[in-house]
């Protein structure tokens, strides 16, 4: 399912519909009537990103096109940014990323809207080679109006560790999808996520580990904030094979919703085909606690500060378990500036 | 550190499974419908239950839609296509006419039911059950109901509890008024189809403010080769209104899939409170080939329209070789409650795909899912679930737990759970978990001086029991037995 193979061909209807079990919270057969014109090349001078300063090895993909990322030996810090410039054209970026036996790299990924309404694709292929570390952290900072999907595809080596943390504000339709093929033997996986949304805007983080060997395991939390009448999504899958013995794998989604006519689905499914595991998930929706928002009242914060001060701990949590250090602060200070508090 | 010697030793007992008691097969006089499905079947059918004009125009409207339906392909559980020409949709013991009195019934049919352990005569109790209360039953033998009992004792406080065909002739009003309120003709490809061919089934009403006097069961047997059961029950409980419903099913062990497609409508006015419990013990098929066995495809669904109603499913799910079924809760009135408690068992090659949706439409409204799946052998469970609340159903409320076990390398175990929340003052709370008996436990538990099959059952009776403890102690009793002959040795 992709936007570019639709709009290439000219056949709106191999886009992705509810009726699609995987998309059935994220249409976008029902939204799209018309194929969009290509995004023209991006000749503008690029604005400065949040990560710029820590780039060892540095991409801008500008409307689209393709980059390579190889960290072959070492400890290397990765900056990608996916720019958006113009109105209501669509474009496609490709980019493959290689760590090899024994490297480490840190992926600093954003997302940028400077034009309106636009329709972004962009394809991540990842690979990590036996003992190779990888901490992916995605800002997406995508226009209200526009129509983003991001997809990457991973695969792990044995004894590999993959981290990754997605914070996004969400789009008309913004889809960020992460596929992940689990060998097992002593590989790790933690996978997070953050949505926080206002106005109309909608996204959909979605996740699919396939657990293929013994001795794996996954650790995946997720959280998000919906207020006015936006719209949060978050399916979680973790398939367990045949003889994947002693995995361990566990899921947790929370949601806050601020508003009555905001909205959360969520789908967090387990499909285990053998004995020898352990695996979990837990789910759970609802409003900020009135008895702490109360407490925090009594103790002389106003209620849109107490409000702000609970969500940011609520979310905060996500924030926590990133590990590169700087890149925390600048995820931490996101959060803030949706939040409309200083530090 | 696994126990391999365990593990192997348990899935051996798990394969060693005592055989299923109920696949027996009577010889007992019937007629059919001509084999195959069509308008004139249909026409066949309501002739044969001299039924009014409206209800053949209902279930022929539905026909038409069915044959526009697609059969539904997202659930997990696979089979090949079902041929719904090569079936007889209509079988019924031949009787003779004439009111029905238990001393008519053929004898053929009562000892079927003595043999399954169901008490057909009002003095008779539920044997090795001291002091257990009364309990009518409706006998329901392919597609017609043989008898019903205790109807006098309970006509005398008002409530109606008869075969469907039987409401039809006696109490067309009520039928008419409440037949595909809740679960519409057309609401999906089985429920469509039973809607056109549907035979028998039960029927009840409990007048306001009346808590029926005992508790109400309904005994499904299929009997009859080449032949699907599509029983229709309709449960109204009117204002501030209270009753205990129980059904109970078993089929003869056959190499041929029979197709069980039933619908079951609840409706519960302001006040009043359903408990429905459900033991469903059909024949799961050849344990080793896969072969034969029930496909258990069901609609149930309960419509809480009135305010502070509350309704219960508590579901042991042991039999069938394919479960699919979801029963439901639309929880319209203010403040009402749904409940959905289940344990399913699946071992051999049974594969079920079960769960609940629970419908938060009204303000106040609240919910709380538990489900236990068991699966054994080659065979794959899944617990699908829905929990949506509707923009005005603020203040609602839903816990859900889940939890799944795995004995044996081959078995699945799948929890797939929908949650659509649209407002922000409701609270939904979701956890599973999927793992297998605890070696620890295991080892404690037999060091104390257990066998090991004792350990299994003593930790399977624990991982059951939030759910056992639901059912009435009529059932309880009869699903305790089937849980450990599911079982019988467990796990590693």
């Amino acid at each position: 399912m992709s936007l570019a193979t639709a709009f290439k061909s000219g056949d709106l209807t191999l886009l992705p519909s509810k009726r699609d079990e995987d998309w059935r919270w994220t249409d976008l057969r029902g939204l799209i009537r018309e194929v969009p014109p290509p995004s023209p090349a991006f000749n503008g001078e690029t604005p400065p990103g949040v990560f710029d300063h820590l780039a060892e090895d540095f991409h801008v993909l500008a409307n689209g096109g393709s980059a390579q990322i190889v960290a072959d030996e070492g400890e290397l810090t990765a900056v990608l940014r996916f720019l958006s410039a113009n109105d209501g054209t669509a474009h496609a970026a490709k980019v493959s990323i290689e760590v090899a036996a024994g490297a480490s790299l840190t992926l600093l990924e954003t997302y940028e809207g400077y034009g309106a309404g636009y329709f972004a694709q962009a394809d991540l292929t990842i690979r990590l080679g036996e003992g190779a570390k990888l901490e992916r952290i995605v800002l997406a900072g995508d226009d209200a109006e526009a129509i983003s999907v991001s997809q990457a595809e991973v695969t792990l080596a044995a004894g590999s560790s993959y981290a990754q943390t997605v914070l996004t504000d969400g789009a008309k339709r913004q889809r960020i999808e992460t596929r992940i093929a689990h060998p097992g033997a002593g590989a790790s996986v933690r996978l997070d996520g953050g949505y926080l949304l206002r106005d109309r805007r909608h996204a959909d983080l979605t996740t699919a580990i396939a657990h293929e060997g013994v001795d794996g395991t996954t650790s995946q939390l997720t959280k998000g904030v919906v207020d006015d009448q936006a719209r949060g999504v978050f399916q979680g899958r973790i398939t367990v094979a045949h003889g994947a013995d002693r995995t361990d794998a566990r899921m947790g989604h929370h949601a806050l919703i601020l508003s009555d006519r905001a909205e959360v689905d969520a789908k967090p499914e387990l499909l285990i085909f053998a004995d020898d595991v352990q695996c979990a998930h837990g789910n759970t929706v609802g409003a900020l606690d009135e008895n702490q928002l109360f407490y925090a009242q009594q103790r002389g914060l106003p209620a849109d500060a107490a409000r702000a001060l609970l969500t940011a701990a609520f979310v905060g949590e996500v924030i926590d378990r990133i590990e590169h250090e700087t890149a925390r602060e600048t995820a931490r200070a996101w959060l803030n500036q949706w939040l409309g508090v200083g530090e | 550190m696994a126990n391999p010697r365990i593990a192997t030793q348990t899935v051996e007992h798990v394969e060693r499974l005592e055989a299923y008691e109920h696949g027996f097969v009577s010889d007992i006089e019937q007629e059919f419908a001509p084999k195959g499905l069509s308008a004139d079947t249909i026409r066949f059918i309501s002739a044969k239950k001299e039924e009014p004009q409206w209800l053949l125009d209902w279930r022929l409207e539905a026909f038409e839609r069915w044959q526009e339906l697609e059969e539904p392909a997202w659930a997990k559980v696979h089979f090949p296509r079902i041929d719904y020409q090569d079936a007889y949709y209509y079988a019924a013991p031949k009787t003779k006419e004439g009111p029905k009195s238990l001393d008519e019934v053929d004898p053929e049919i009562l000892a079927v039911y003595a043999k399954l352990g169901i008490p057909l005569g009002e003095q008779a109790v539920l044997a090795g059950v001291q002091g257990a209360p009364k309990y009518a039953v409706d006998a329901v033998f392919d597609s017609v109901s043989v008898v019903t009992t205790f109807k006098k004792e309970l006509a005398a406080v008002g409530v109606i509890f008869c075969s469907f065909s039987e409401a039809v002739r006696e109490h067309p009003e009520l039928v008419k008024k409440y037949l595909g309120s809740v679960v519409p003709t057309s609401d999906n490809y089985y429920a469509c189809l039973n809607s056109a061919v549907f035979s028998d089934g039960s029927f009840v009403y409990v007048p306001p403010g009346v808590r029926c006097p005992m508790e109400l069961s309904t005994y499904f047997r299929i009997n009859a080769a080449e032949s699907g059961q599509f029983e229709r029950t309709l449960i109204i409980a009117d204002k501030a209104a209270y009753v205990s419903y129980l059904e109970g099913c078993t089929a003869p062990m056959r190499d041929e899939n029979q197709l069980h497609a039933a619908v079951v409508e609840l409706v519960l006015l302001e006040d009043a409170e359903i408990k429905y419990s459900t033991v469903q013990n059909w024949y799961p098929g050849d344990p080793q080939t896969g072969k034969g066995g029930i496909y258990n495809f069901v609609t149930k669904r309960a419509d809480c329209r009135g305010d502070r109603s509350k309704v219960s499913w508590t579901q042991v799910e042991t039999g069938s070789a394919i479960t699919w079924k979801y029963p439901s809760c639309l929880l319209r009135g203010e403040g009402s409650v749904g409940e959905f408690y289940s344990i399913a068992i699946t071992n051999g090659r049974q594969q079920a795909d079960t769960g609940t949706k629970m419908i938060h439409l009204g303000a106040n409204t609240r919910s709380r899912i538990i489900s236990k799946g068991i699966s054994a052998g080659k065979s794959s469970n899944t617990y699908r679930g829905l929990v949506s609340a509707h923009p005005k159903a603020t203040g609602s409320r839903n816990f859900t737990q889940c939890d799944s076990l795995l004995i044996g390398k081959d078995c699945a175990a799948h929890t797939v759970p929908y949650i659509e929340a649209r407002n922000g003052h409701s609270i939904f709370e979701h956890e599973a978990t999927t793992t297998r008996l605890s070696e620890d436990q295991l080892f404690y538990a037999q060091q104390r001086g257990l066998s090991e099959e004792e350990a299994v059952q003593l930790l399977v009776n624990g991982f059951v029991r939030e759910v056992l403890q639901e059912l009435p102690m009529e059932f309880a009793v009869e699903a305790q037995k089937l849980v450990a002959i599911s079982l019988e040795g467990s796990v590693g």
